[in-house]
């Protein structure tokens, strides 16, 4: 896939809009515990890490699947659950090495991060800049020129 | 509206009952949520002259309206009680994390009633609710009671009292997680009184949006509202420190008790330099989009290895003015308030007070048992820590200025309250304004927060001999954008002269805040610039479905100022309650001192403005029946 979600811990201030957004937005309802980014936070850090689907080029969430309701996309590397194949199982919830893929009582499903059809509301909604939306090579030239500027300053 | 899915938890200590009740859409409606709420069931279940310390005082905590929703500052949580420093409406309010565990558990307000018979704590997770025994807890400072109590909850968010509360401290605050607390008015020892140390809340649902579309819109826009404002990058920047200096170069701080104006070297104590030297990371609230609290670290001297999300203005002022201390000091003294669970403007003003009398010679080694002078930071922190242990002298100061004040002759004078409650930093005699009316019109008594013209220019300090009016400062564009009606925005504020009127100004940012506070948004400057009532409205009809315009939200407001206002005169309020300390108008600072009698020609004007008889201090008739108050029992 062309562009991730690119999180820039550093900038993260942990006031969980993201959250607030993409439940509202997939649910009709503000409930973090129904986002599927989640921020975490470290308060005695003064440190936050937002957790989102990572997209994995293997994603253990699809080989685990037993009933083929997770696939990836080959064009678009996109993950995605087709809820009407979901059998409730969890296995994916407990596959995710990164606690992302969750599970909704109510629906008896699984949820995950669908890029809200390729225009990420976590993002457009996020004021710091931690959360970009950005082909891989952008995000990475941006931390790259950040290094060679505090090198230039020590040269 | 025909349903509100909001719920009040109600728990008896006494009885160890607990239950709960659907939120009426008519008490919403006129109420709204956070301090809207706290007031009437304040008003209509705190017994008339009950005693804030004993079984009878109810503490709430009631989140905002907008609490639970990504609208930008939407995080807080008002807690009321009675008083046991002022024995009038107490009143704080708090933003991080609590409001939104609070409110995704489904609960708009917790009422907590009784007295625990052994040290107790509560724990709620969402529909369950437990009272538990907080043997284990009681004695220990907030931070390793948050650190155990978040290993035993996951995920909840901790209210609690440290052992100043337990103590009873009059000061006491709860605080809020390890870094932010409901500081003000004593709620601590309300809680400590009750034998509960502590509330940890967790939720795992959410709120339904009513039209979410026009949420995110009332969302994008409320951003991009605040983002446009003239002191928003300031503000993301260096927090509310941008206020010290202009009150440093106007001699407007509280220096030594209120005696010097300000101090040399004010600029590095307690100024912008100080972010830069010490803050390393910005820490936002939920849905806030200013981040305003920075994390500060010491690197190194004695105070090396300091940790702490505090570099804000109130610390600054209490330590770095009234009691004279330097930054390193004002940090560690910020960890002890938090730590051990006490207000830092009342923490300050004690200090300073006592510091005061020592150099006056009222009080003696004798009665400290050892030396006090402004500065002295180990001295200070040896007094700070027999207050929260109400040890030797500790235990006199531990009730409070005003009450301290009456143990000693001649103490009065340097007694720096208003209405029972230690006044925070900002010294009238050194800059008059709609803030300092504020701290005597104040439902709270001597305070900053519930008052301020929304678009002060702290660039200007231009005296007007009637004390009528403050510079307005701005451009007509800024007064065009300032969402307020128009018929009441050409009374507040004389474009031609560049003069806002004090008085009328006033009544409207009291109203502003007020609303705020029951909306559960958040009074910093980029905000109070720019998100009025219209913003508000459109969220509040997004978000819940609810038939309101911006001036039923400013009715609401005035509704709950009034009631509050009621609440006092029944708890006994003085009719000239509003008055600053002696020496603000018998002592110079700077050639300034204020005049009584220009004090209560500005007075006179607020009370027409709001519609309340100055000689009985009572809201009248027509203002009552207009605010459709006419449903009280007494």
């Amino acid at each position: 896939m062309d562009k991730l979600i690119f999180i820039d811990y550093h900038k993260c201030v942990g006031c969980a809009t993201c959250e607030m957004v993409c439940s509202m937005v997939h649910e009709d309802i503000c409930s973090p515990a129904l986002s599927r980014i989640r921020v975490v936070r470290y308060p005695t850090e003064a440190f936050n890490v937002p957790i989102t689907c990572a997209f994995c080029e293997s994603p253990p969430c699809v080989s685990v699947c037993p009933s083929g309701a997770i696939t990836k996309n080959a064009d678009s590397g996109d993950v995605a659950i087709n809820p009407a194949l979901c059998i409730g199982c969890r296995q994916c919830v407990q596959a995710c090495p990164f606690g992302h893929a969750n599970f909704s009582l109510d629906r008896g499903t699984a949820f995950k991060c669908d890029l809200c059809g390729g225009s990420p509301q976590c993002v457009e909604f996020c004021w710091t800049e931690a959360l970009q939306y950005v082909p891989l090579d952008r995000a990475l030239g941006g931390k790259r020129d950040a290094a060679a500027r505090n090198i230039l300053k020590s040269g | 509206m025909n349903d509100y899915p909001g719920k009040i938890l109600e728990v008896n200590l006494s009885t160890r009952s607990i239950s709960s009740r659907k939120v009426e859409p008519e008490l919403i409606k006129k109420y709204l949520g956070g301090i809207g709420l706290c007031a009437r069931i304040l008003y209509d279940e705190i017994p008339s002259g009950a005693d804030p310390l004993g079984e009878d005082n109810v503490l709430v905590f009631a989140a905002g309206t907008l609490v639970g929703t990504p609208f930008p500052t939407a995080s807080r949580t008002e807690a009321s009680a009675k008083s046991p420093l002022t024995g009038q409406f107490g009143t704080s309010n708090s933003g991080a994390f609590f409001g939104i565990q609070l409110k995704t558990a489904g609960y708009d307000a917790l009422v907590i009633k009784g007295k625990a018979a052994e040290p107790a704590y509560l724990v709620i997770n969402d529909d369950e609710a437990k009272i538990l025994n907080a043997g284990f807890l009681w004695g220990k400072e907030c931070w390793e009671t948050v650190d155990i109590l978040e290993q035993k909850h996951y995920g909840a968010e901790i209210a609690l009292i440290g052992p100043a509360g337990e103590n009873l401290v009059r000061f006491a605050s709860i605080e809020n997680g390890r870094y932010d607390g409901w500081g003000r008015t004593g709620l601590g020892a309300v809680m400590g009184s009750k034998n509960l140390k502590a509330v940890a809340v967790k939720g795992s649902r959410g709120r339904n949006i009513y039209d979410t579309a026009a949420m995110l819109e009332a969302v994008k826009k409320g951003q991009q509202l605040i983002k446009s404002a003239s002191s928003y990058m300031a503000f993301t920047e260096y927090g509310t420190l941008n206020a010290s200096i202009p009150y440093g170069k106007f001699k407007a701080t509280s220096a030594h008790n209120f005696t010097k104006g300000t101090l040399p070297d004010w600029k590095d104590i307690g100024g912008r330099p100080i972010v830069d030297k010490y803050g390393s990371r910005h820490v936002a609230c939920q849905s806030c989009i200013i981040a305003c609290g920075h994390w500060a670290e010491i690197k190194e001297g004695k105070y090396a290895g300091l940790r702490i999300k505090d570099l804000e203005i109130t610390p600054v002022m209490s330590f770095g003015a009234t009691v004279g201390l330097d930054t390193e000091a004002i940090i560690k003294a910020s960890e002890i308030c938090q730590r051990y669970g006490v207000d830092m403007v009342s923490a300050g003003g004690v200090l300073g007070f006592a510091i005061e009398l020592y150099k006056k010679g009222i009080l003696t080694d004798e009665d400290v048992g050892f030396e006090l002078d402004f500065g002295d930071d180990e001295a200070a922190f040896k007094l700070l820590h027999q207050v929260i242990n109400r040890e030797g002298i500790g235990n006199i100061l531990a009730e409070g200025t005003k009450r301290a004040a009456e143990q000693f002759e001649q103490a009065d004078r340097y007694a720096i309250h208003v209405k029972g409650m230690e006044i925070p930093f900002i010294d009238p005699r050194g800059r008059w304004s709609t803030w300092t009316l504020g701290m005597l019109t104040n439902i709270r008594g001597g305070d900053h927060l519930r008052c301020r013209n929304p678009v002060e220019n702290l660039r200007y300090n231009d005296k007007d001999e009637a004390y009528m009016k403050e510079r307005f400062g701005f451009k007509k564009p800024m007064y065009d954008r300032l969402d307020m009606p128009e018929e009441l925005k050409s009374k507040a504020i004389d474009l031609e002269n560049d003069t806002v009127d004090i008085p009328e100004m006033s009544k409207w940012a009291e109203d502003l805040i007020n609303l705020y506070n029951a909306v559960g948004i958040c009074i910093r400057p980029p905000v109070m610039e720019k998100v009025g009532p219209t913003i508000i409205a459109e969220a509040c009809r997004a978000f819940i479905g609810i038939d309101i315009n911006a001036a039923d939200l400013m009715e609401s407001s005035e509704r709950t100022w009034n009631l509050i206002k009621l609440f006092n005169l029944r708890e006994g309020e003085a009719v000239d309650a509003s008055k600053f300390p002696r020496r603000f108008y018998e002592e110079d600072i700077d050639g300034n001192r204020l005049d009584e009698a220009k004090i209560q020609a500005v007075l006179e004007k607020y009370y027409q403005a709001r519609g309340w008889d100055r000689k009985t201090g009572r809201p009248e008739a027509n203002t009552l029946d207009r605010l459709k108050l006419d449903d009280l029992d007494n």
